[in-house]
């Protein structure tokens, strides 16, 4: 229409400032509501548990990083071993060869004879070697395990972020919606059957500060010794 | 010296942590070893009979470490039942709680095959085995 930047008029007329004070008042009327029905403490709550979450999530890429690290590591160790048996093998398996191809004196059989059997002895000290490192690459698979338990931790504290949003959503809903019926979907999906007792369920330690959690297998040992057990 | 024909029983509900212990078990020689992966299923097995050794971890669904190594304890056949618990659970509440229920070790993941074979050998030599 016109190049104008004259605020545009209402459906009723009132002016455009006169509006916006309205949509001021409500705003603050609604922030006062939800205070009184305490669903700014609900979303608080939900906030303060984002922290908690970004931490587990931290501790689980922590964890998979250094299993990958020590299965790398367990690898770079175990590689060179093999390679030196491979061609240790290869090169006297040469020499025999050309020993049945050609049979020598009896002195340069010896010398080969000699390095066959030292190189027989070494082999299982070689193996024990490399199964030490499978070893240290199957103990690091010990990740999936703690990381698993942390997501499942991380799960619940998720879904309980959900319930108290959508219950701030169903409170705050205008009348014209079903209520109840809104309600009834957020408890069925909510369900989740809430166990007695469960301060001894926590999970790994994704924080090793704290004088009530133990570090270590020797402070687990200490403790157990300071008991009598 | 522990009879490594020894039937022992891995209770966890991680499939990777069973396979690890079993494999453990397997380089100290025991090759006796069954899974479960819930304190109940362990139950259930348990009480079928024929086990000598139990290994388990704590945080379980259906039932949990704590509450079936309580359960061992007050069943006449298991009583005498020893239980190693391997698991994450690192809150001094947790290792005074297992201790008073009777476990007969405890071991925090994550551990060392160093770890669980010292903490076996100290309940085979404890049980005179």
């Amino acid at each position: 229409m016109s190049g104008e930047t004259q605020p545009e008029n209402s459906a009723d007329g009132a002016p455009a400032d006169e509006l916006i004070h309205k949509i001021g008042k409500m705003t603050r009327m609604l922030h006062e509501s939800m205070r009184e029905l305490g669903l700014d403490k609900e979303i608080e709550k939900a906030a303060e548990a984002i922290p908690d979450a970004r931490d587990r999530l931290s501790y689980v890429a922590a964890m998979t990083e250094q299993a990958a690290e020590r299965s790398l590591n367990a690898i770079d160790q175990a590689q060179p071993l093999q390679e030196r048996m491979e061609s240790g093998a290869e090169k006297l398996d040469q020499r025999w060869e050309e020993w049945f191809a050609a049979p020598v004196e009896l002195d340069d059989a010896k010398e080969l004879v000699k390095d066959t059997r030292e190189f027989l002895r070494d082999v299982p000290t070689q193996t024990k070697a490399t199964n030490a490192q499978l070893l240290e690459i199957m103990m690091a698979q010990d990740f999936q395990d703690l990381t698993g338990q942390v997501i499942k931790k991380m799960m619940d504290v998720i879904r309980e972020i959900e319930q108290q949003l959508v219950q701030v959503l169903i409170d705050t809903a205008p009348e014209s919606h079903n209520k109840e019926e809104l309600q009834q979907l957020a408890d069925e999906r909510s369900r989740k059957p809430q166990k007695g007792g469960d301060e001894l369920l926590n999970g790994p330690q994704i924080k090793p500060e704290g004088t009530d959690v133990v570090n270590n297998q020797d402070q687990v040992d200490d403790l157990l010794d300071s008991l009598g057990f | 010296m522990a009879d490594k024909n020894m039937s022992i029983l891995v209770v966890d509900d991680f499939p990777t942590m069973r396979r690890i212990v079993r494999s453990l078990l397997k380089e100290l020689g025991f090759n006796n070893v069954d899974e479960a992966e819930d304190g109940q299923e362990a139950l259930n097995k348990l009480r079928a009979g024929g086990f000598e050794f139990v290994v388990s971890d704590w945080n379980m669904p259906n039932l949990d470490g704590l509450s079936m190594l309580k359960e061992i304890r007050q069943d006449d056949a298991l009583s005498e039942l020893p239980v190693l618990m391997v698991t994450a659970e690192a809150k001094k509440e947790n290792i005074i709680a297992a201790a008073q229920a009777g476990a007969n070790g405890y071991v925090v993941k994550p551990f060392t095959a160093a770890t669980l074979e010292e903490k076996l050998d100290k309940i085979f030599e404890k049980l005179g085995k």
